[in-house]
């Protein structure tokens, strides 16, 4: 059996363990979380090197890949440099192949259409998301300013997505993690419907969890819901809320999906191989790792 | 140039630009800059997104920024990015963290890339 760890930079309320099967492998999944404590982050991928099969790392991304320009967020090499001999991936592995193709086949299911209006709550992180809706003539609005610094200013082009990041990115991932993104306990805040018009504007709502939770408006009757990194207690929430459908972008196991870097460190672990590996998107497509759709 | 001059560039950039206004329409904040070398104070103001500033101090400032005046100077004029000096110490900023990652964010939509 295969083990993998996920040190995450989130609460300690979500650690959890579990097992799946990858590829006729059964792989044991345990998450970590740090409360947003970097250096304990740092401590716990210290103490693992060495003793697991590939590590992940959860609430932050080391890799942000818009269009050919890769950026780095330097507290997430500092976490990735603590192993030496376990591989240590954050989930753009994953991010850049199945999540550019779920949209399209949610779209040739008919499970989305195009005269529907998309929000990805971010954008900069998802672009091969962002991507596949743009080539297959979504509306979309990218909320990466309006959310991660509240300047209330939507992007509605994959090109201006493009632009603000080769102007932004490449500082940006020089600052502290805290200052661009929720950690810790900051991801379990007050409810904050200041942007709710751009929720009630769309049919669809994609992006990362933790920032749809926070803005969310008090209904979402209707709307379809692209995320990941959902609980059952997430699910129950959405559907409270009246949302129609959720799609995870990671599989479902024991009602909760699992991070992509959960997904990128159990394919890691189970084919040897890495995101820069030649060969490994036809290996993520080869696992038939798919999302899951639910009609709530 | 002088820190007078970089601000004044710096507001005519803020001003010309649309986006920025856009960007800016719904901030109004006071800001004092402290050079903790010369002391010689200077102060921007955002208004609904139209950006002034000038020579010294500011009443109930939102937020409060001191470094070298030469620094100073250097990110308002572009020639330094704000997060080099912030790291290294250089360049202490008091406020809420939302207006200080705006003008980050600002700095480098003017002068980025």
């Amino acid at each position: 059996m295969k083990e993998i760890v996920s040190v995450s930079l989130g609460s300690r309320h979500r650690d959890h363990e579990s097992q799946m099967t990858l590829m006729g492998e059964t792989v044991h999944v345990a998450r970590r979380g740090s409360d947003g404590d970097l250096d304990r982050a740092r401590d716990m991928i210290r103490a693992l090197d060495g003793t697991v099969d590939a590590l992940g790392l959860g609430g932050i991304d080391r890799y942000l890949v818009v269009r050919n320009r890769r950026y780095e967020i330097q507290d997430a090499v500092r976490m990735a440099s603590e192993a030496r001999k376990t591989p240590v991936v954050d989930g753009s592995g994953i991010k850049n192949t199945l999540e550019r193709t779920i949209v399209e086949e949610l779209h040739a299911d008919g499970t989305i259409h195009r005269d529907q209006h998309v929000l990805m709550v971010s954008a900069m992180d998802r672009f091969g998301m962002a991507e596949s809706f743009d080539a297959l003539g979504y509306q979309l609005v990218a909320g990466d300013l309006i959310f991660s610094s509240h300047i209330n200013y939507p992007i509605r082009t994959v090109d201006e997505l493009d632009e603000l990041a080769r102007k932004l990115l490449p500082e940006v991932t020089q600052m502290p993690f805290h200052h661009l993104y929720p950690v810790g306990d900051a991801q379990t805040g007050d409810s904050d419907p200041r942007y709710r018009h751009y929720f009630e504007e769309a049919d669809i709502i994609a992006g990362d969890f933790h920032y749809i939770r926070r803005y969310m408006p008090e209904s979402l009757e209707g709307k379809i819901i692209i995320t990941n990194t959902t609980t059952e207690g997430d699910v129950a929430l959405l559907a409270a809320k009246g949302v129609q459908t959720l799609v995870t972008t990671t599989p479902v196991v024991d009602g909760r999906s699992y991070g992509t870097n959960v997904i990128e460190a159990a394919l890691v672990a189970v084919t040897g191989l890495t995101a820069e590996s030649p060969g490994w998107s036809d290996a993520v497509h080869a696992t038939g790792l798919h999302g899951t759709v639910l009609r709530l | 140039m002088t820190l007078l001059e970089a601000l004044q560039q710096f507001v005519t950039e803020c001003n010309q630009n649309e986006r920025l206004r856009e960007m800016n329409r719904d901030w109004s904040r006071r800001i004092q800059l402290e050079p903790d070398d010369t002391q010689h104070l200077h102060w921007l103001v955002s208004d609904e997104g139209l950006v002034s500033a000038g020579e010294g101090p500011v009443d109930n400032p939102d937020m409060l920024i001191q470094a070298p005046e030469e620094i100073l100077t250097a990110i308002f004029s572009g020639e330094m990015t704000p997060t080099e000096p912030y790291n290294a110490g250089d360049l202490l900023v008091r406020g809420q963290q939302d207006d200080i990652m705006r003008l980050d964010i600002l700095t480098l939509l003017i002068w980025g890339e």
